[in-house]
């Protein structure tokens, strides 16, 4: 017989094909829907945990004792800032050069 | 589609399940199922399993879930994750079984015999050998080309539509399905080679 044109030959086939009986059973089976839940839920908390432990808390503590410690020492530095003869009798330069004077 | 049915409240599902509610979850998953069940059984590669595909693509939408902004129905976005992760299993399977005549069954031989040399119609009862063939023969091709066609010829998709679902542009989708039929015309020509020699 003669061949038919490859073209021709492929709608055909697929044509036939598409009047294949599908497989009707679209509900999950069971558990399946329970254990994707399970995982899914899991797999993402386990994540976030560790970066809220780990990250968020101490991002936390730290601004919040950095914040009270300048609050308790505010009254100190801000003398000390005003003393101007601890800061130059503290001051390396002064100390250095002060001899040679 | 499952967002048509008037049953089910995504919206309100979504904001359970992304507030961590299991019981959300499983019924997010089960209302979907059909939907990714059908795309999983039209694309699945060979040698993997139905469920371990199925449960890829729902734990990789549960990942990208905080991505969704419901711009599109939730069926559309679902469907996206579950052809290109179809797509991206196939190009895991990098070696491509040949295709010969001596591998074909009784009814897969006759079935294609009678679409090479006569215009009668395919009997109804050889639908599923003709099933069967149509996926040894896309096995030939390259995933995506193999996806392109697919989805043109079995589920009749319009190119707008597999641009949707896969994200291609309608200029990648015309050039695969070109190199795909390309590749098929070849096949057909070197079986009715072989068969007349």
């Amino acid at each position: 017989m003669k061949p038919l044109d490859p073209d021709h030959s492929w709608k055909r086939l697929t044509a036939a094909a598409r009047c294949a009986p599908v497989e009707t059973v679209t509900a999950a089976p069971y558990g399946f829907a329970t254990r994707i839940a399970a995982l899914a839920l899991a797999a993402d908390y386990s994540g976030r945990s560790l970066f809220e432990r780990f990250a968020f808390r101490a991002v936390g503590v730290a601004s919040l004792l950095a914040i009270a410690s300048v609050c308790v020492n505010f009254s100190a530095l801000t003398a000390e800032a005003d003393d101007e003869t601890i800061v130059v009798g503290d001051d390396p330069v002064t100390l250095l050069l002060g001899p040679i004077e | 589609m499952p967002d048509e049915e008037p049953s089910f409240d995504v919206a309100g599902c979504l904001v359970r399940v992304r507030q961590r509610d299991q019981a959300a979850a499983r019924e997010l998953v089960d209302h979907l199922y059909p939907l990714v069940i059908r795309i999983v059984r039209s694309h699945l590669p060979r040698r993997v399993a139905e469920e371990d595909l199925t449960q890829d693509i729902f734990l990789k939408m549960f990942t990208r879930l905080d991505q969704y902004q419901g711009a599109v129905p939730l069926s559309h976005w679902v469907s996206r994750i579950a052809v290109t992760t179809c797509i991206d299993q196939l190009r895991a399977q990098k070696r491509r079984p040949e295709f010969r005549w001596a591998d074909l069954s009784e009814n897969q031989a006759e079935v294609l015999d009678a679409v090479m040399t006569s215009e009668n119609d395919v009997a109804a009862n050889d639908a599923l050998a003709a099933h069967e063939l149509v996926h040894k023969l896309l096995d030939q091709l390259k995933p995506d080309d193999r996806m392109v066609i697919q989805l043109l010829d079995m589920e009749q998709k319009t190119i707008a539509e597999i641009c949707n679902l896969t994200g291609w542009n309608t200029s990648l989708v015309k050039v695969r399905a070109f190199r795909a039929r390309r590749k098929l015309r070849k096949l057909f020509l070197d079986l009715q080679n072989k068969e007349h020699a």
